[in-house]
């Protein structure tokens, strides 16, 4: 668990360094009002979240894969979406069980980011409704008997269960980039609120794909790295 | 900036919404309460002297110890304990069978385990222990054992 704190701390950091430049940048300069009107594209932007495959591999207890992508709709606004599937193993003192489904995410991303000429940057918030279906194998268990007199076993038959849901609402916030002509890096951070989910009988879910780890208070956290690349449809 | 400071503040909640936010405080598997009365007069509570108890073939939970009320964990990986109660060089044995119930409580305290129908018997031969009811009979049932709030238990000698 550790290793995962650790992690969501240093891309948080990362994250409040680049806001800070960003701020800096915008202090200094002044933008001349100008008659030329710079037109950006307009179109189709799909991708993949790259954090995924590589925690992927990093971590033995997580495998999954995102795709995201969005449309822009007006100046300020983009419909946007997320696809996926996880499988995490949660590691708890008396029990270790293993999450595993897919997920969409539905909603808009608003630019706050006013860009220079034709760049087109951005800084964005975004709200999405999340849904997800997944099962959650018991791997193992053991009773927490509260005394250390008796023998105790670690009960190793695992119990599955399927046909679980998930639906929740999430704030993002986020910073995307063109690194290169029509190709994006993003990253972002997400806030994430239960809205309903189902647990297994005489059990808890523990993770939701999407969701990632319920949190007692029916709260989750989530980040994204993604590479995307703009396929444009007209210039406005 | 005013944008900013709200970004720091959520890179804050951030952050701190990250440390562990669950440790075990809820109730887990409840131990057996007992109460020792006065077998002549059985509203009275009267302690054992010289009292030892251990599960049969393990360590003594208590030593040689004066006391009117005990409390013994039941072993959840079986349906019966045998428990020698020793008030002195006097030993009883008492023979717990119950039904073990898997209830789940929290992330950090996983599983505990709830006791139904919980028989005890004293052995016949009724050394220190003179009953196990107001009627002074040498077998008890208990219809559920889930907390600790109460003695489950009267032992009369």
């Amino acid at each position: 668990m550790k290793q995962q704190h650790m992690y969501k701390f240093i891309t948080s950091i990362c994250f409040l360094f680049v806001l800070v430049s960003v701020s800096a940048q915008q202090s200094t300069d002044t933008i001349q009002k100008d008659s030329i009107v710079y037109k950006t594209n307009y179109g189709f932007r799909l991708g993949v979240d790259i954090s995924k495959p590589i925690r992927g591999l990093l971590q033995e207890f997580y495998s999954g894969l995102e795709f995201v992508g969005d449309y822009r709709i007006s100046k300020y606004w983009y419909a946007a979406a997320e696809i996926g599937t996880e499988e995490f193993t949660t590691k708890e003192d008396f029990t270790n069980s293993t999450s595993k489904g897919n997920y969409i995410r539905l909603g808009v991303n608003y630019n706050s980011y006013k860009n220079w000429l034709d760049m087109n940057n951005e800084i964005f918030i975004g709200f999405r409704y999340g849904f997800a279906t997944f099962e959650q194998t018991l791997n193992s268990y053991q009773i927490n008997s509260g005394n250390n007199i008796l023998p105790t076993e670690t009960i190793t038959t695992p119990i599955t269960n399927d046909g679980l849901t998930a639906h929740w609402s999430e704030l993002q916030i986020g910073i995307r980039s063109e690194i290169y002509n029509n190709l994006f890096l993003t990253f972002s951070g997400s806030y994430k609120i239960m809205v309903s989910i189902t647990d297994p009988e005489n059990f808890k879910t523990h993770y939701a794909p999407g969701f990632n780890r319920v949190y007692a208070s029916n709260t989750g956290f989530g980040f994204n790295y993604s590479i995307s690349y703009l396929i444009p449809f007209s210039k406005k | 900036m005013k944008k900013y400071y709200f970004f720091l503040l959520l890179i804050t909640v951030l952050i701190s919404s990250c440390e562990k936010d669950d440790f075990c405080i809820d109730p887990i598997t409840p131990n057996m309460v007992i109460r020792f009365y006065d077998a002549t007069n059985i509203t009275e509570t009267k302690a054992v002297s010289d009292l030892t108890v251990n599960p049969s073939g393990l360590d003594s939970i208590y030593t040689n110890e004066s006391l009117d009320s005990i409390i013994i964990p039941l072993d959840v990986t079986s349906n019966q304990i045998i428990y020698n109660f020793s008030s002195g060089t006097n030993v009883d044995i008492l023979t717990i069978d119950y039904e073990v119930e898997e209830v789940f409580v929290s992330r950090s305290c996983g599983f505990k385990a709830i006791f139904n129908n919980v028989t005890i018997t004293s052995d016949a031969a009724n050394d220190w222990i003179i009953g196990l009811t107001t009627t002074l009979d040498n077998t008890v049932t208990i219809t559920t054992i889930e907390d600790e709030a109460a003695a489950h238990v009267q032992i009369y000698h």
